[in-house]
C-alpha cells in the first residue's frame, strides 16, 4: 500500500492521462445528472410545492392540468367524500409577460396558476389583480410592486411578493386567485376559458391515509376522476417516466464506460510492474497487499477526478445564464456521482487482481511469471 | 504490419477491452444524436413539415403555436401588406382523446387552406375531405394512429378517423392534421365552455419573387404584438429547442475529447511498455516510419471497430420509440461521428508515434529505450 502511495507521489505524470479521462467521465456524470435534475424539478416544482395532500383531475386527462375539467356537481362529490377536509380550485395557464422596462418583443413564458390552498412558501390566496411570482421572475428583473402585463391583452398583474421553487414547465409562475386568473384567461384565452364554478383540478386535504382517501374519491365521482398525490403527479408523468429512464440508461452506461478505462489502464500499468511484484512477492508481500495497493491507487485518482469534475461541474452552474439551460447540480447528485465512479475504480480494479494472483515469486530470481 | 496485427493477437484482452470502451462511447454518441434529434422533431416536425413559408403569430406566444391567438382586425391588417399574397387560418389545440384503447394527450393542428398550412410530408392515404377526418403522424401508427383508425376526442366524444399519414409531423405530442372547421369542432368537444376560437397563426404566402425575410420584415412593421417568421426561423426559434441543442452540444463536446484521450493514453502506455522491443527492432533495421505506420494501422483498427460495435449496439435502437420520442438511423450522423472519431484518434497517437521516432537505436547496447 505504502509503495503504492508513494509512486502516486513521485510519478504523478504517469497517472496524468488516468485522472484527464476519469475527470470528464466524472463531470459528464453530472451533467447528464444536473440535466436530469434541471429537467425535473424545474419542470414539476409546482406541484411538489403544493401544500395540498392529492389532487384530483378527470379522468381523461392523463393528470394534465391543461386538459382537466371538474365541474360543479364533481367538485362537491370530492368535497363530501369521507376523509376530505378541503378543496380548492387549481388551475394553469401559459401566458407571455412583459416585465417594467422591457422591450415591447422582450417578453417572459410565465405560467399563471389560479388556486384557493396555497402552496409551500405562497400567501393565501391575494386580491383582484395580484399575484404572488416564483424567484426565477426575479432573477430577470422583476421587482416586488411591478406590474407585469400577461397575455395578448395586456392584462395587468401586480406582484406582492415573491416564492421559491414554484416553477412549472421550466417557466417562473405567478400565483394569483382564482377569479383574477378566470378574467385574464377569459380576456386572452378565451378558447381555454371554464364554466361558472369549473376548475382544471382541485387542490385536496385529507386526514388519514391520502392514498386510500385517493381510492374513495375515484369510487365516490365514478371513476370520472383520477386523483393523485403531488409526488404521484410527477411519477405518473410520461415525459419525466421517459426522460428518467433515457438520463438514466445514459448514465448507467457512462459509469460502465469508466469500469471498461479504469479496468483497461490498471491492467496496462499491472503488467507493467509484473516483475516488480515478483520481487515484492519474493520478499514476502501477499497478493492481497499488493492488490490493495493497486485499489487504492484506482480510489485516490478517482477521487482527484472527482474534484476537479465536481469544481468543472459547479463552474458550469454559475457560468450559464438563467434559461439557457436546464441544469440544476444538487449536493445529492454530487454524491451519487462520486459513488458511482469510486465503484467503478473498484470493480475496474478487479480485472487486475487475477493477474497480480499469477504472478510467481520465483520470477525475481529468474524464474517464469 | 504483420507485427502490429500479430501484437494485437497476442495481447488481445487489453486490446478487446479498449475497442469495447470506445464501442461504448461511440453507442452513447450516436444515441444521444438520435435523442437529441428525435426531441427536436418531435418539438417541431409539424412547423418544418407544412406547406406555409410564413407564420404569423401573437409575440406573446413567445413562438408557441398553441399559445398564440390572432383576432380578425389584425388577420384583416396581415392580408393587406403589400408584400402578402394570399393567407389563410392556422390552429393548434392539445385534446386528451382514447386512441388504441388509450387515454393520451395528441395535439391537432387545424389549417383553412391545406396548401397553406396543410402536411407536406404525406406518405400513404389522402388529405382530410369532410368533417371528422384526419392525418396522422407515421410514427405514431402503432400506438391507435393508423389509416382506418378512429380516434375520440374527450369529454364530448368527437370521434376523428386517419385517412392519411405523414412523416414528422408531431408538435409535442402524437399530431393530427385536420380542417379549420374540425379543429374548432375538436376545441368544442375538448372545453364545451370555450368563448370565441380564434386561429392562433395566420399562414402566409409572398407574393411570387418577395422573399419570406422580407415578408415577415413587412408584418413585423404593423405592430409590436405580431410576430412573423418563416418556417425554418420559428422551428428553429420554438420554445425548448435552443435548450435541447445547447445541452446536447455541452454533452457532446466532452465525449469528443474523451474518445481521443482514452486512445491516445492506450497507444501512449502500450509504447512505453514495448519499448525495448522497439528499440531492437530499430537497432536491426527496421525504419522508424514502418513502426509509426504499424502503430497508425493498430490505432485504425481498434477505432474501426470500436466504431463497428458502436453502429451495431445502435442499429437496435435506432428504430424504437422513448415516450413520445421517435428514434431514427441518421446514415449522415453515423458517417460524420465516425470520420471524426477516426480522426480524433489518429491524431491522439501522434504523442506516442512521436516517442516512437525518437527511438535511437543506439540505446539497444545500453539499454534505454523510449524515455518518460
Amino acid at each position: 500500500m505504502k509503495i503504492a502511495l508513494l509512486e502516486l507521489r513521485r510519478q504523478p505524470r504517469r497517472f496524468g492521462g488516468a485522472v484527464a479521462i476519469l475527470t470528464l467521465l466524472g463531470a459528464l456524470l453530472m451533467l447528464l445528472g444536473g440535466l436530469l435534475d434541471g429537467l425535473t424539478e424545474g419542470g414539476t416544482n409546482a406541484i411538489t410545492a403544493q401544500r395540498a395532500d392529492l389532487i384530483v383531475y378527470s379522468a381523461n386527462s392523463g393528470a394534465k392540468f391543461a386538459q382537466s375539467r371538474i365541474d360543479p356537481a364533481t367538485a362537491a362529490v370530492v368535497a363530501g367524500t369521507d376523509g376530505v377536509t378541503d378543496t380548492g380550485a387549481l388551475n394553469v395557464v401559459q401566458l407571455g409577460a412583459r416585465l417594467p422596462d422591457s422591450g415591447p418583443r422582450d417578453l417572459v413564458g410565465v405560467r399563471l396558476f389560479g388556486y384557493e390552498i396555497p402552496p409551500a412558501g405562497v400567501g393565501a390566496p391575494p386580491a383582484a389583480g395580484e399575484a404572488y411570482a416564483d424567484v426565477t421572475l426575479r432573477d430577470r428583473g422583476a421587482q416586488v410592486g411591478d406590474v407585469v402585463l400577461v397575455g395578448s391583452q395586456k392584462s395587468k398583474v401586480k406582484i406582492i411578493g415573491f416564492v421559491p421553487d414554484t416553477t412549472y414547465v421550466l417557466e417562473p409562475t405567478l400565483w394569483a386567485n382564482v377569479e383574477t386568473w378566470s378574467s385574464i384567461v377569459g380576456a386572452n384565452r378565451p378558447s381555454e376559458q371554464l364554466g361558472v364554478g369549473v376548475s382544471q383540478s382541485l387542490a385536496v386535504t385529507v386526514t388519514g391515509d391520502p392514498l386510500a382517501a385517493a381510492s374513495r374519491i375515484d369510487a365516490a365521482t365514478g371513476g370520472t376522476t383520477t386523483t393523485l398525490t403531488p409526488a404521484g403527479v410527477v411519477e405518473a408523468d410520461k415525459g419525466v417516466q421517459s426522460q428518467n429512464a433515457t438520463f438514466g440508461g445514459i448514465i448507467g452506461i457512462t459509469v460502465l464506460i469508466a469500469i471498461v478505462v479504469i479496468a483497461l489502464f490498471f491492467a496496462l500499468l499491472t503488467a507493467e510492474r509484473t516483475g516488480l511484484y515478483g520481487v515484492l512477492k519474493a520478499l514476502g508481500a501477499r497478493s492481497g497487499a499488493l492488490f490493495a495497493g493497486v485499489v487504492a491507487q484506482a480510489m485516490i485518482l478517482t477521487l482527484i477526478a472527482s474534484l476537479i469534475a465536481t469544481a468543472l461541474a459547479l463552474a458550469l452552474e454559475v457560468a450559464l445564464p438563467p434559461g439557457v439551460v436546464p441544469y440544476s447540480l444538487s449536493a445529492t447528485r454530487v454524491i451519487s456521482s462520486v459513488g458511482s465512479l469510486l465503484l467503478a475504480a473498484v470493480v475496474g480494479c478487479a480485472f487486475s487482481l487475477r493477474r497480480v494472483l499469477r504472478i510467481d515469486p520465483a520470477s525475481a530470481i529468474g524464474g517464469s511469471t | 504490419m504483420f507485427l502490429a496485427l500479430k501484437e494485437m493477437r497476442r495481447s488481445l484482452g487489453r486490446f478487446v477491452m479498449l475497442i469495447a470502451a470506445i464501442g461504448l462511447l461511440v453507442f452513447l454518441v450516436l444515441f444521444q444524436a438520435a435523442i437529441r434529434n428525435g426531441l427536436v422533431t418531435t418539438f417541431v416536425g409539424g412547423i418544418e413539415n407544412q406547406s406555409a413559408p410564413v407564420l404569423v403569430l401573437s409575440t406573446d406566444a413567445l413562438r408557441q403555436l398553441s399559445a398564440s391567438t390572432i383576432d380578425a382586425a389584425t388577420q384583416q391588417s396581415i392580408s393587406s401588406v403589400n408584400s402578402v399574397a394570399e393567407t389563410a387560418q392556422m390552429g393548434q389545440v392539445v385534446a386528451p382523446v382514447t386512441a388504441g384503447g388509450e387515454s393520451r394527450a395528441v395535439s391537432v393542428v387545424g389549417y383553412s387552406n391545406a396548401e397553406l398550412g396543410g402536411p407536406t410530408t404525406l406518405v400513404t392515404g389522402r388529405l382530410p375531405q369532410v368533417a371528422g377526418e384526419v392525418v396522422a403522424n407515421l410514427g405514431d401508427a402503432a400506438d391507435g394512429f393508423a389509416i382506418g383508425d378512429t380516434i375520440t376526442v374527450l369529454p364530448a366524444g368527437l370521434p376523428l378517423k386517419v385517412v392519411g399519414q405523414a412523416t414528422d409531423i408531431d408538435l409535442g405530442f402524437p399530431t393530427l392534421f385536420t380542417t379549420f372547421d374540425t379543429f374548432t369542432d375538436v376545441v368544442r368537444a375538448t372545453n364545451p365552455d370555450a368563448g370565441e376560437i380564434s386561429p392562433n397563426a395566420i399562414a402566409v404566402r409572398p407574393q411570387a419573387g418577395v422573399s419570406g425575410e422580407t415578408v415577415t420584415a413587412e408584418i413585423n412593421a404593423l405592430g409590436d404584438d405580431v410576430d412573423a417568421l418563416t418556417r425554418s426561423q420559428l422551428a428553429e426559434q420554438s420554445p425548448g429547442v435552443a435548450q435541447v441543442k445547447t445541452s446536447f452540444l455541452l454533452i457532446f463536446i466532452i465525449f469528443g475529447i474523451v474518445v481521443p484521450l482514452v486512445t491516445g493514453l492506450f497507444f501512449l502506455i502500450v509504447t512505453f511498455q514495448k519499448a525495448g522491443s522497439l528499440t531492437l527492432l530499430r537497432a536491426v533495421g527496421v525504419r522508424s516510419a514502418a513502426l509509426v505506420r504499424s502503430l497508425l494501422v493498430q490505432v485504425f483498427i481498434v477505432v474501426g471497430l470500436g466504431l463497428v460495435v458502436g453502429i451495431a449496439l445502435y442499429l437496435p435502437l435506432s428504430s424504437q420509440k422513448l415516450g413520445n420520442i421517435s428514434l431514427k438511423f441518421e446514415t449522415a450522423v453515423v458517417i460524420f461521428w465516425s470520420i471524426l472519431f477516426l480522426v480524433l484518434g489518429l491524431l491522439s497517437s501522434l504523442v506516442a508515434a512521436r516517442r516512437v521516432l525518437a527511438i535511437d537505436p543506439i540505446e539497444a547496447t545500453t539499454g534505454a529505450g523510449v524515455g518518460r
